[in-house]
């Protein structure tokens, strides 16, 4: 599914919402925590199904606001994964 | 100053120079980023030492750097004056350490400017080679410098003012115990453990990892202030 929503980025540039770059991010954060494959597909679908039905009626949101919905989605099936994604920027 | 006080001094300068986060934090994203991108166990393990080897290399060069300059500058009868200014130095740092080494918000985000932080974040990202995880190794420690310039002052004093095969205890000493918290990280991930657990304690305890290294910066300053200038000028009279 393709969604023409513009993600506004910490940097105050915009790109368009890639769901594959999403999908990548939680597949990876889950990995991280030592989670098998599949399972981290499987999430890594679940989440980004979540986030694309939550803008479906927004064009505009930040990338502080994906994160944020992601992360509370991501909390239901792997709540390390989930901390694991909130804490990434504030670690250093 | 007898050898073993002074071999005591050193080990717990040491010791507060590895509660100091900055390494732990990017061993901990570089870990982070390396199992995600589903490197091998063995390119983890490859990194992630040589990263402590890069901080170990710096902070070894650091302190003999240092200790040469002192010994040139003032022999091993170091003035009292520049022992007073280690210990100025030592309280100074202190009251950093306890007012802004953390932000106070989630996570576990240091006194580093954003910007510095951010380009931080991205190399550790960016890492994929033994020879960078080398190199972000040293910047680590190079990062925190103004922390830990005042362990590695006191260290280097104390140092100098052994005798000369002791010199090489001194600095194994420093060394070794200085990197104690990134090596127990680094057993901690190469022994499977989540990063998810280890960030979670790290987070859990920084207010008293804060706590502590600014009271262990109070006391070893003390201590040297007490041992060095007080001690010698009651000791002459």
């Amino acid at each position: 599914m393709s969604l023409a929503v513009d993600i506004v980025k910490s940097n105050g540039k915009s790109e368009r919402f890639d769901r594959d770059k999403l999908h990548k991010s939680i597949v990876a954060v889950c990995i991280s925590v030592r989670a098998p494959q599949g399972q981290a597909e499987a999430t890594a679908h679940s989440v980004c199904d979540a986030v694309a039905v939550w803008l479906v009626d927004r064009p505009e949101v930040t990338s502080t606001d994906i994160r944020t919905v992601a992360g509370k989605h991501l909390k239901r099936y792997h709540p390390e994964a989930a901390y694991l994604y909130e804490q990434h920027h504030i670690i250093i | 100053m007898g050898i073993p006080i002074s071999l005591t001094i050193i080990a717990f300068a040491a010791l507060i120079h590895a509660s100091f986060q900055l390494s732990v934090s990017m061993l901990t994203m570089l870990s982070g980023h390396a199992i995600g991108a589903k490197k091998t166990q063995g390119k983890l393990f490859g990194l992630t030492t040589n990263f402590v080897i890069g901080a170990g290399l710096i902070t070894l060069l650091l302190i003999s750097g240092l200790s040469f300059i002192l010994a040139s500058a003032f022999g091993a009868d170091t003035p009292q004056i520049i022992w007073a200014g280690a210990c100025g130095l030592l309280f100074g740092v202190a009251i950093s350490v306890w007012m802004f080494y953390y932000r106070r918000n989630k996570g576990t985000a240091l006194w580093i400017p954003r910007g510095v932080a951010r380009y931080l974040h991205d190399r550790t990202k960016a890492t994929s080679m033994n020879a960078e995880a080398f190199g972000l190794g040293i910047s680590s420690v190079i990062g925190e410098i103004l922390f830990i310039i005042a362990p590695l002052s006191i260290g280097a004093l104390t140092i100098v003012s052994l005798p000369d095969t002791w010199k090489l205890v001194g600095l194994a000493i420093y060394t070794v115990i200085s990197l104690s918290s990134l090596v127990i990280v680094w057993m901690l991930i190469g022994g499977g453990h989540t990063l998810g657990r280890i960030q979670k304690w790290r987070e859990d305890n920084k207010y008293f990892l804060q706590f502590a290294a600014g009271a262990g910066l109070i006391a070893l300053g003390l201590f040297v202030y007490v041992n060095e200038i007080l001690g010698t000028a009651v000791g002459g009279m």
